[in-house]
């Protein structure tokens, strides 16, 4: 256990340092929320909606963190620690390079985690927030969109030879999720077009769940998303695992 | 070399290949405590493989590996406990400072040298609160030596220490590589320096296309060689000694 704090409080202040997950997984979406709060926050959702456009749109707002560290962190670290050889260095000491993996994922959960309570934060205080849905589903959803979007983080580590290639996977999968997805953008202003494109990404179905579950909707629209994400999960942790090289 | 030493590693038939390439040839060589054995070739030769070879980072396709009465297969947690290692061009994680890094090494180890200590005896220990990134060629070689070293370990590895350090660190590295054997650590080494092969090794093995040349004390090699430098059997032994000699003549 000392062992797995000292790796992950190494890898905190090195995250912290770095910079970029604390201004996409923290400061971000923290403005989002108040951007979109201050627009018509307080206002509901549409004409005769029985919620506001904050409480419609926490569910998406509460993603940023978990993309911006399992599709930047958790990849882009990876692929580095692969790339200089620092996992293969781990081999050649007493303990398993998983537990330096063990440190990065633990590292990224608390911003992701931390990254939704700002939001929820903000949103309690400032915009008269409240979570419609049971918190307890709520949490279990967001743990699987978690789940979901780290495995994919992992596969994109896991696939790409070195760290340009994980740069552009990490693109590829990170900026259409965030615009597409309706985690910046509400999906409901999208042209259909868009939200039949947006329909395919997993972080899409995830909101959706999130959003379900928020609202307490009704009906039998989680299904869907749940299993969506279960086999988007189970896809990325089994290719993650059989593609998966130490350097 | 004393008949009681202990043998710290056995290298029996040892083979690697790539695809077609064979990149250690059956090699066998054993490392006594308290040696400094030098593994010599020219670049290619398949040292670094070897040196991955016995660690376990590659899988071997035949022959045995014991390294402090063990294999890796068997118990690579305990063999790793006391092995010290430098891979060849080191890299270290983004940003990290020096004290972070040499924290983060030493907890994977049961048992440890103060890490304050060790950066004093390389006189790097100004550099604790600076950013690896930021230290100078040879501070960065000096803490990599420090890592290896921070487990206290009984036999370390160094691939190519000294290469890219100026004059100065290098004799800086020698003298601490001397006193560490004075103090009974066995060492193992890749260089391409002979004068510092000369001065440090006990023996060595000079190893050409994966397969051993020669294996012997520094000394006894060049008289085999019938040259008069280490730098001229070595290049007598890798067949780039008469090519030389032509040049070094025409010119």
């Amino acid at each position: 256990m000392k062992r797995l704090y000292t790796l992950f409080k190494t890898e905190m202040i090195l995250s912290v340092r770095e910079f970029s997950g604390v201004l996409f997984g923290l400061i971000m979406p923290v403005g989002i929320m108040f951007l979109l709060g201050a627009l018509n926050g307080e206002k509901p959702a549409f004409d005769g909606a029985s919620y506001t456009m904050v409480q419609q749109s926490f569910a998406a707002v509460s993603t940023i963190g978990i993309c911006a560290t399992g599709l930047m962190g958790i990849p882009l670290t990876i692929a580095s620690y692969r790339e200089k050889k620092i996992l293969k260095h781990f081999k050649v000491t007493p303990t398993s390079p998983l537990l330096l993996l063990g440190a990065q994922f633990l590292t990224n959960l608390v911003f992701a985690i931390l990254s939704t309570a700002l939001v929820l934060i903000a949103a309690l205080l400032f915009f008269d927030y409240s979570l419609i849905g049971s918190p307890l589903y709520f949490i279990l959803a967001y743990f699987l969109v978690l789940t979901a979007i780290f495995s994919l983080g992992m596969m994109i580590a896991s696939v790409s030879v070195n760290v340009k290639t994980a740069n552009l996977l990490c693109t590829i999968f990170y900026f259409p999720m965030l615009f597409l997805s309706g985690a910046t953008i509400p999906f409901e202003i999208m042209p259909k077009g868009l939200q039949v494109v947006s329909s395919i990404m997993p972080l899409t179905q995830g909101i959706k769940l999130l959003k379900y579950v928020s609202l307490d909707s009704g009906g039998g629209d989680w299904i869907k998303p749940v299993l969506i994400l279960s086999l988007t999960a189970l896809l990325g942790i089994i290719i993650s695992i059989k593609t998966f090289r130490w350097e | 070399m004393k008949n009681t030493s202990k043998i710290l590693l056995s290298v029996h038939a040892l083979n690697k290949s790539y695809k077609e390439l064979q990149a250690v040839d059956n090699l066998s060589f054993q490392i006594m405590e308290g040696e400094i054995f030098g593994l010599l070739g020219p670049n290619g030769a398949g040292k670094s493989t070897t040196i991955e070879c016995l660690l376990g980072t590659r899988e071997i396709d035949s022959g045995e590996v014991v390294l402090l009465d063990n294999t890796i297969a068997n118990n690579s947690r305990n063999i790793f406990e006391n092995v010290g290692v430098q891979f060849q061009d080191s890299h270290y994680p983004d940003l990290i400072k020096v004290g972070e890094l040499c924290r983060m090494t030493a907890v994977l180890y049961k048992s440890t040298e103060d890490y304050k200590d060790l950066l004093k005896q390389f006189s790097i220990e100004k550099k604790e609160k600076k950013r690896v990134s930021e230290l100078s060629g040879g501070e960065k070689q000096k803490l990599s030596l420090v890592l290896a070293l921070i487990n206290k370990p009984q036999i370390v590895f160094l691939d190519e220490l000294t290469t890219g350090l100026d004059p100065k660190a290098r004799r800086d590295v020698w003298s601490y590589l001397k006193l560490l054997k004075q103090k009974g650590m066995t060492i193992f080494l890749t260089s391409h320096y002979m004068d510092e092969v000369r001065y440090l090794c006990d023996r060595i093995m000079i190893i050409n296309n994966g397969k051993e040349v020669i294996e012997g004390k520094p000394e006894i090699v060049i008289t085999e060689s019938g040259k008069e430098t280490m730098e001229d059997a070595y290049l007598h032994f890798i067949g780039e000694g008469e090519n030389n000699e032509t040049l070094v003549h025409t010119v």
